[in-house]
């Protein structure tokens, strides 16, 4: 399997069309490097084509809730709950779990996920996959 | 008898556009990408047509702007295969919705929903509009 945070950095850049330097870690990838949908479909598919890891769009908002019930995760205004909050920093560490609860949409969510959280999720996925 | 509207709703719209080419360049020759984005009654709707990719791209935009019109992107387990664009025998589309999708709508209450697709220059775009028979988070 290809090295994952050379992958995803290749998907992430070739789908996009950027320059290497473009992408860090860091950067979210639809927030800061200005993703649409048809472009995260690009690149989970270019990843699945460099590293046999399979995630599915749908696959992402799963993973960031990690199988807390929507009415758990967020409240009835849609806004972040503790549980979902303590959630988050597990999946995404540059979330400020205080930060957040009270105060981020939970459609809000993937505008934050960054490179580095997509990487972690191949990881994690890949370590699955290998039982 | 028609059944008296709700005495509160609510609603909210969404909508989207793609450039035509775009989706060809990422879906195009592969089956698999194709059946993640789109049910086989979509595909087979628009297999062999004039503008193949037009159309599919159309439906594309009309599944983003319903779970724009929803708030919800794809949340949890929401696939975009559950947000299916069917062609009446007018022309006219509507959306049936399944999975997670329909669990959510569902679950808030959605009383209409309603697509209007379009392309042009190699631009697709739809707009969705959801009625909601009580305020809805996340309308």
């Amino acid at each position: 399997m290809a090295d994952v945070d050379s992958a995803v950095k290749e998907a992430v850049v070739e789908a996009l069309a950027l320059d290497d330097d473009e992408v860090t870690p860091d950067s979210t990838i639809m927030n800061d490097l200005g993703a649409e949908s048809i472009d995260l479909l690009d690149i989970l598919f270019r990843i699945e084509k460099s590293t046999g890891v399979k995630i599915e769009a749908s696959d992402l908002g799963d993973y960031i809730q990690g199988g807390i019930p929507d009415d758990e995760f967020s409240d009835d205004s849609d806004v972040i709950t503790a549980k979902g909050a303590e959630q988050l920093a597990k999946v995404m560490p540059q979330v400020d779990p205080g930060e957040v609860e009270g105060s981020l949409k939970a459609e809000e969510v993937i505008g934050l996920f960054t490179v580095q959280n997509l990487v972690d999720m191949v990881k994690s996925r890949a370590a699955a996959a290998a039982g | 008898m028609p059944q008296p509207p709700p005495a509160e709703l609510s609603f909210r719209v969404g909508v989207d556009a793609i450039r035509v080419q775009r989706l060809q360049d990422v879906i195009a020759g592969d089956f698999h990408r194709r059946a993640a984005v789109f049910t086989e009654q979509e595909l087979e709707h628009c297999r062999g047509r004039r503008r193949e990719y037009d159309h599919l791209a159309a439906r594309f935009a009309a599944k983003e702007a319903v779970l724009k019109a929803f708030g919800t992107g794809l949340r949890r387990r929401m696939r975009f295969t559950e947000v299916e664009v069917i062609n009446e025998a007018s022309g006219r589309p509507r959306v049936e919705l399944g999975g997670a999708v329909a669990e959510f709508a569902r679950g808030h209450g959605l009383h209409q929903l309603d697509v209007s697709l379009t392309h042009t220059d190699g631009l697709a775009v739809a707009m969705a509009i959801a009625v909601w028979e009580r305020p809805c988070a996340s309308t």
